[in-house]
């Protein structure tokens, strides 16, 4: 990439989501112009808040958190007055009965009935003492941990709802990526050092028990980013949709543009910076790519979503900020109250604005269904699970959001490899964003993409395709302080950044260090052999001496007392033979000895780390279904 | 990705005894040992108090059952504990040194 983009043409961003603005917000710090082109007619893509006759909604929800300190901080700066700290209550809806998410023993247990908690209690148990051997899908990974009774009550319909397809074909990177797979290890430390918490699981169980959330939804920090970048020079063009890339000997030269109108515009950069969908982008290419790589992009699957807002005459329907809908009886699979995100997402407090989300496929039927009917569906599902009236509606609408889950199939991931081999070839194009890296980020790794692309621009040098991936880069950059292995995170490799991020240092590594020591060696294995070997010589030897002691000794009748040996030794007199066998027979015998405790020592220890191990998962997952 | 076997996935170094602890650990243990035993016997009292731990006599000079035979027999059982847990920890280590060596 260029280190100096200073040409009169600004670098072209493809989309106003999280992702894109934010590659335009940290360019701007570099005094770097950007165009930023959106298809739609509002920022914040899949973050955007909707307005409906003053009703603010979003596309599911959402929360800001995020482990990044640079990203905490951007937020702060972009949206330096308007957040809100709110405390998180959700629930899932199973069967006619509410149960606290995370999920707490004793609520969960009551609210299943004293038969199906005893069958919980025996299949959890049995997971526990027998645990399967594969845990590389979803179903598996969760039956392991809470046996297949919850498994298929708290976690099998609404995976399958939000993913269309059954669990057990969910790939395993999802898992990978989505759930953190604690080593061992990394248990193991934190069991010695941390006062058997990790780190991240504090950090987390803050981060779950509340978040914060814009005065009047995310698309509120959009807004404001657009306007910042406005000022700074770097407009946002909507409605414009692009659709041609035309490029030379891995140069993007031009790309194209085109409005509801029709009309096309040609838009010439320095840089590209993308957060299109790859697969919208590699059949745009002009001339197209190889049929290889046009097949990978077209292999490339989305799930679509579909939220229905209710508007309710009722000023208190349930206190959660959502309900997690398990019960199989109906498609609907959470409710929002987004009055319970921030009081100010309804204009009039007697009122409740409830989303209703739907995830579907765009060749669904209910997909191209008229949004009286999906209204109608709506009320209905919501009175069937109890929680309104229907007469209590006053009013409601759909809103549809394209390609909202990159799916994570058997396929994409060859196919995103053949699509990133051959996108390398470009020095001055960067895909980011969620669909622009087809994975599953939440805003604070989308946008961290778009801080690494302009950083790339300038200069730097970001590896945007680990941002988010279980690789172990130490990262001692703009992550500063997260520095453990884990799933949800984002791991780049590069240099420091100029703010906000200090090296860790000497004295921390070597700490480190010292600890993966102790460590190693408290964890150690005894040698079972070796130590039956030595166990086994030392009593030989010493029996072999004490009758050896009273054979000089000699006398009338020698070692009367010791000869009693021979009830445990057969054959073992104070004898010079007898003295000879006694060492083989006590060495024989302490060699079983000093072999059964090696072996019993070690067992205990797995024992003792595995419990450590699914202790420190479960402290890590406590809100799995939140990264469904 | 294959669940983790827990013997796979635990760090998998071999353990070498520090042949010195194990002899004052073990040192500590049969000496107090010995001592208990001893004081318990003349604690609970009798006619013919400790007639058969009194054998170890023959090996320990100066042993009995008495209470100053207890502190002696504290001295020994020290004495042997130590030796077999440093000859333990030697045997261990050296063992293990080759197998490794073997591997
Ligand atoms: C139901 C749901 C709940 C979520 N909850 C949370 C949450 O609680 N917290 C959280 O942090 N994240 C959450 N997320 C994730 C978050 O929405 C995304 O990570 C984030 O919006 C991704 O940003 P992006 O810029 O990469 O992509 P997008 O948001 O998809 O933005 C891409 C933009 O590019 C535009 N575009 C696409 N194609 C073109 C084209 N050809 N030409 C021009 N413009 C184009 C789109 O219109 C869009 O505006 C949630 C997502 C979903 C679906």
């Amino acid at each position: 990439m260029d280190k100096t983009t200073k040409n009169n043409r600004p670098t072209v961003i493809i989309g106003a989501g999280p992702a894109g603005l934010t590659a335009g917000y940290e360019l701007s710090k570099f005094s770097e112009n950007a165009v930023i082109l959106e298809a739609d007619h509002t920022v914040g893509g899949i973050s955007r808040t909707v307005s409906y006759r003053g009703y603010r909604f979003d596309i599911g929800g959402h929360r800001f958190f995020s482990k990044v300190p640079y990203i905490n901080e951007l937020w702060q700066e972009i949206l330096p007055e308007g957040f809100l700290l709110r405390p998180r209550l959700s629930r899932i809806h199973y069967q006619g009965h509410f149960f606290d998410y995370p999920l707490k023993v004793t609520n969960a247990l009551a609210g299943l009935g004293l038969v199906e908690a005893l069958l919980v209690c025996f299949s959890y148990s049995k997971a526990k003492l027998l645990p399967s051997a594969e845990d590389d899908n979803f179903e598996q990974w969760i039956a392991n941990r809470f046996g297949h009774r919850l498994y298929r009550i708290f976690f099998k319909t609404y995976t399958e709802k939000v993913w269309g397809m059954p669990c057990h074909t969910i790939s395993a990177d999802w898992a990978a990526q989505r759930i953190k797979n604690l080593s061992l290890r990394e248990a193991l430390y934190n069991a010695i050092f941390n006062n058997g918490h990790t780190r991240k699981g504090k950090l987390i169980t803050s981060l779950i028990e509340q978040f914060h959330y814009p005065r009047l939804g995310p698309g509120m920090m959009w807004e404001n980013c657009k306007t910042v970048l406005a000022r700074k020079n770097s407009p946002t063009v909507f409605g414009e949709r692009v659709t041609g890339i035309r490029h030379k000997s891995g140069f993007v030269e031009c790309i194209s543009s085109q409005n509801q109108a029709g009309e096309k515009t040609q838009y010439d950069g320095s840089n590209y910076v993308s957060s299109m969908s790859l697969k919208e982008l590699i059949l745009g290419l002009d001339p197209p790519p190889p049929d290889q790589v046009l097949q990978a992009a077209k292999s490339l699957r989305y799930r679509d979503y579909l939220t229905v807002v209710l508007v309710v005459n009722r000023e208190n329907i349930f206190p959660d900020n959502w309900i997690y809908v398990h019960t199989p009886e109906v498609k609907l699979g959470r409710v929002q109250n987004y009055k319970n995100w921030s009081p100010e997402m309804v204009p009039d407090s007697c009122k409740t604005a409830l989303g209703l989300e739907y995830f579907l496929w765009e060749q669904d039927e209910e997909w191209r269904w008229p949004d009286e009917r999906l209204i109608e569906t709506g009320i209905r599902e919501c009175a069937q699970i109890g929680l309104i009236q229907p007469e209590e509606v006053e009013d409601g609408t759909v809103v549809r959001m394209k390609k909202a889950y990159p799916v994570y199939d058997q396929n994409y991931h060859r196919s995103l490899q053949i699509i990133r081999q051959y996108l390398a070839r470009f020095t001055n194009l960067q895909t980011i964003g969620r669909n622009g890296l087809h994975r599953y980020n939440n805003q604070d790794h989308s946008m961290l993409t778009g801080v690494y692309a302009a950083r790339n621009i300038m200069g730097e040098k970001h590896d945007l395709w680990s941002v988010n991936t279980e690789k172990e880069y130490h990262e001692n950059g703009i992550l500063q302080g997260e520095t453990q292995s884990g799933g949800d995170r984002l791991v780049p490799v590069g240099g420091p950044p100029e703010s906000s991020s200090l090296p860790v240092s000497a004295l921390e590594s070597t700490n480190a260090a010292g600890r993966q020591q102790i460590l190693e060696e408290a964890f150690a294995l005894l040698d079972p052999l070796a130590l039956g070997l030595a166990v086994g010589l030392v009593c030989g030897f010493g029996l072999f001496l004490a009758g050896v002691l009273l054979l000089l000794k000699g006398g009338e009748t020698v070692g009367p007392n010791l000869s009693l040996l021979r009830h445990f030794l057969p054959g073992f007199t104070v004898s010079w033979p007898g003295v000879f066998l006694g060492f083989v027979e006590a060495g024989v015998g302490g060699f079983v000895l000093g072999n059964i405790a090696a072996r019993l020592r070690n067992g205990l220890m797995f024992a003792y780390a595995g419990i450590v191990r699914r202790r420190a998962e479960a402290e890590e997952n406590p809100d799995i279904l939140d990264k469904i | 990705m294959p669940i983790l076997q827990e013997s796979q996935a635990i760090p998998k170094n071999i353990v070498r005894i520090q042949a010195g602890i194990w002899g004052f650990v073990l040192a500590a243990f049969s000496g107090l040992m010995l001592f208990a035993m001893t004081a318990w016997l003349l604690i609970k009292g009798g006619q013919s108090v400790g007639e058969h731990l009194s054998l170890l006599g023959n090996y320990f000079p100066g042993y009995s059952v008495s209470w100053s035979g207890s502190f002696v027999g504290m001295f020994y059982g020290m004495l042997i504990g130590g030796i077999a847990g440093w000859a333990i920890g030697l045997i261990y280590n050296k063992v293990v040194d080759w197998r490794i060596r073997g591997k």
